[in-house]
């Protein structure tokens, strides 16, 4: 009986002891929450218009901001470097180019070229170049981390509440850019219901597409190339956007279509816009000498025909030109500049 | 077997108390003849049965209990040595994925064309962190539900990189979103894994080398020594005689092995400290500062892909570099120190939008340039970093066929010590008859 006790003794100190060796599995991470994808809608405190913005008046104007970034001899500009056409790098030489970048250099070279200090305007010396994404734009601009922002910026009266707004330099449009399998049968954005449709965080796209087609589900993404990535992948089905940002991927992946307008009669694949997309440049809301600086140097590029030339090299071949009967704003028209904000 | 030291008769052994004394007291005292005093003929045999059980039970499980608290500290030093080559190696592929990453950043500064030589470097490093992953997955199955899902995000990460170069050699910006999503998702998916990682494999190295129980050892011995001090003093009351040979040899194998045994183990535990103070923690420490060494050159190409948001990145950077310099020594933090100066002249050029200039001394890999400082800073913490790790499992293993054989020498010692308490209470037994 005594030998028994004994041995179970043993058996459980040794059970005891020899089980202390097992390791529990390493913890895998928890994956965080899910953030929210659209803009938050803010109502609008005035009836102006929003493509009405602060006039040059005759003469270059000037003001306090100006004379500081003339005295700083740099204008800190919000761009992108990933829109293709508008504004990218170009890996083989590394520079920022595109069409919004044509209108950086025109208002940096009215600013330096003729303030008196005998130096000719450099882009690399007197324009610092801040590349942000869409989300970033406002933010960059409250803060004073750039002076302007030009970055394919819409302007509507939500914007206007919290920064300045240049005239309009660019009539876009909101268009929808689809997997090459879909195009075929495209004619609008009904085929979207129950399709994955990407856009950018914060951007307008997310909440006009909801309006016209609830039923499309929003995958977000940090900007439109993130779109390209996630439509390359299979993530998605289509990406909403301006039409130059559309063209500007569908020039980046033979398998990514941006359908032509519809005529009367839609022949797939075909679509309409979902909404105006008046292109302006930012500013901070209290720099309106600014604004009515680059609303000058705009209307210098209306008509000394630089704006024509800046289109016909980056965006005419992809998105074409109004031929015939053109009014301000036609594809390939500049848009007409309107004045009247106090 | 020999008797000594006669016991002085007892005072009160010469007379003989009256009989309903003998009832109340059980008390006895051994008798001149050697024959046990007051006891009745039939309680000494069954006595010593009850004596020479308690005894060798005791013996045997102290050469059990002993042997067994030795054989766990030779198996914890075993696990300790795994567990740090673990830790180690798991730093390492945190080390390593950080440093590809910085190559494939700084590649893709170079432009369309690349470097092949940074290319060839950067597939070496991503090989070399599969080829980890799947010894350390072998080495600790504990590890392997984590490790599976590390490999699915570095293909993940390896897929966009891919991607990235083939975009950018066609001069489409879609190649720098697809390696900034790539670099973005290492921290955000990957590095979480690979913390989890460290963080339990110093948990289970800091166990393991905290195997060594010198109290127990001595605690076990004591319990013995004391059973056989007791049964000592009973066998003296009943016999006369004050020492009984077989238990007190016995007693002194127990004490002396129980010495031993705990001295060894006070010394395995103050080598096992001084190995996590000193190998252990160097090992850590360098590669702690590898991983943010890496992180930060890494960051320093992605502001420069990233135009003009080096504001984003920079505290990053900064804190990055306090934990090298927190971490690094020598020689490590001298190359750091010339590559940091090297970075803050890039910051200085890129918030100007100096950015061509900025861009030439990132990617200059001439000698006693920042690349070239950051490289002798990356190699050297990674030598440094395996070094101390080799030895401090190399040491651990050392001392480990020593501990091995004193377990299978305290259960040996156990043995005999029965048989000596057997044949101590034969010797009794045998004068009894």
């Amino acid at each position: 009986m005594t030998s028994r006790k004994l041995g179970a003794v043993v058996a459980v100190v040794a059970l005891l002891l020899a089980g202390c060796g097992g390791y529990d599995d390493t913890p895998l991470p928890k994956p965080d929450a899910a953030t929210s994808s659209s803009s938050t809608p803010v109502e609008c405190s005035s009836d102006l218009s929003p493509l009405i913005s602060y006039d040059p008046g005759t003469g270059e104007p000037t003001g306090p901001k100006v004379e500081e970034i003339r005295a700083a001899q740099v204008l800190k500009v919000g761009v992108s470097a990933d829109t293709y056409l508008m504004a990218s790098r170009n890996p083989a030489s590394n520079k920022i180019e595109g069409f919004d970048i044509e209108f950086v250099r025109a208002i940096g070279a009215a600013l330096f070229d003729n303030d008196g200090n005998g130096q000719p305007f450099e882009v690399g010396k007197n324009i610092q170049f801040v590349v942000i994404n869409a989300a970033e734009r406002i933010p960059a601009l409250q803060d004073g981390r750039v002076d302007l922002v030009v970055r394919n910026f819409t302007i509507n009266c939500e914007r206007w509440d919290q920064i300045a707004f240049s005239a309009e330099y660019y009539h876009a449009s909101q268009k929808v850019l689809v997997r090459s399998e879909l195009a075929p049968t495209y004619t609008g954005v009904d085929a979207l219901a129950g399709k994955k449709v990407c856009a950018p965080t914060g951007s307008t796209s997310i909440g006009n597409l909801q309006d016209v087609q609830p039923d499309a589900i929003i995958v977000p993404a940090a900007n439109h190339t993130g779109c390209l990535i996630k439509l390359q992948r299979g993530e998605v089905d289509a990406i909403t956007g301006d039409d130059t940002v559309l063209a500007g991927l569908a020039a980046q992946d033979p398998y990514a279509v941006v359908p032509p307008p519809c005529d009367e009669v839609p022949v797939a694949p075909c679509q309409d816009p979902l909404t105006d997309e008046p292109y302006g440049i930012g500013a901070n809301s209290g720099d309106k000498d600014l604004v009515r600086f680059v609303n000058y140097v705009v209307k210098q590029m209306e008509d000394d025909g630089d704006w024509d030339r800046a289109y016909s090299r980056w965006l005419k071949g992809p998105l074409g030109k109004c031929e015939s009967d053109c009014e301000p704003g036609d594809q390939g028209i500049p848009p007409a500049q309107i004045f009247g904000r106090v | 077997m020999t008797q000594s030291a006669a016991a002085p008769p007892p005072p009160a052994a010469q007379q003989a108390p009256a009989p309903a004394d003998a009832q109340k007291s059980q008390r006895f005292w051994p008798a001149p003849t050697g024959k046990p005093v007051r006891a009745g003929i039939q309680d000494t045999p069954s006595l010593l049965n009850r004596l020479q059980i308690i005894g060798m039970a005791a013996v045997l499980l102290f050469g059990l209990a002993s042997g067994l608290v030795q054989f766990l500290s030779y198996q914890s030093d075993g696990r300790a040595a795994d567990d740090t080559e673990q830790l180690v190696r798991v730093q390492d592929i945190q080390s390593s994925l950080l440093s590809a990453d910085a190559l494939a950043t700084n590649v893709f500064l170079v432009g369309g064309g690349g470097d092949p030589d940074r290319e060839a470097a950067f597939r070496a490093a991503i090989e070399d962190v599969l080829k980890q992953i799947a010894a350390a997955a072998d080495a600790q199955p504990a590890d392997k539900n984590a490790l599976e899902a590390l490999v699915v995000e570095i293909n993940d990460y390896t897929t966009s990189v891919a991607a990235a170069q083939v975009y950018n050699r066609q001069q489409f910006p879609v190649g720098a979103e697809y390696l900034s999503g790539a670099s973005a998702s290492l921290r955000l998916d990957a590095l979480p894994i690979l913390n989890n990682l460290v963080d339990a494999n110093t948990d289970r190295a800091q166990d393991s080398l905290a195997g060594q129980h010198p109290f127990y050892l001595l605690l076990i011995g004591l319990l013995a020594l004391g059973v056989l001090v007791w049964m000592s003093m009973v066998l003296a009351r009943r016999f006369r005689r004050y020492v009984n040979v077989g238990v007190a040899v016995a007693a002194a194998i127990v004490l002396v092995t129980t010495l031993v045994a705990s001295i060894a183990a006070w010394r395995g535990d103050n080598q096992n400290d001084d190995l996590h103070d000193h190998e252990l923690q160097a090992a850590v420490d360098q590669a702690a500062a590898r991983t943010a060494g890496n992180d930060a050159k890494a960051l320093e190409s992605l502001r420069l892909i990233k135009r003009g948001s080096g504001s984003t990145v920079e505290p990053q950077w900064e804190a990055d570099a306090k934990v090298v310099e927190d971490n690094a020594t020598g020689s490590a933090l001298d190359s750091w120190n010339a590559y940091a100066d090297g970075h803050r002249q890039i910051v200085a050029y890129d918030d100007k939008d100096l950015w061509f200039k900025a861009r030439g001394i990132a990617i200059d890999r001439a000698d006693n340039k920042p690349t070239a400082f950051f490289d002798a800073f990356d190699a050297t913490t990674q030598k440094l970093a395996e070094k101390n790790g080799k030895t401090t499992s190399d040491e651990l293993r050392a001392g480990r066929t020593v501990a091995l054989l004193g377990s299978l020498l305290t259960l040996l010692l156990g043995l005999v010590s029965s048989v000596a308490v057997a044949r101590g209470i034969s010797a009794r037994r045998k004068e009894y008859a």
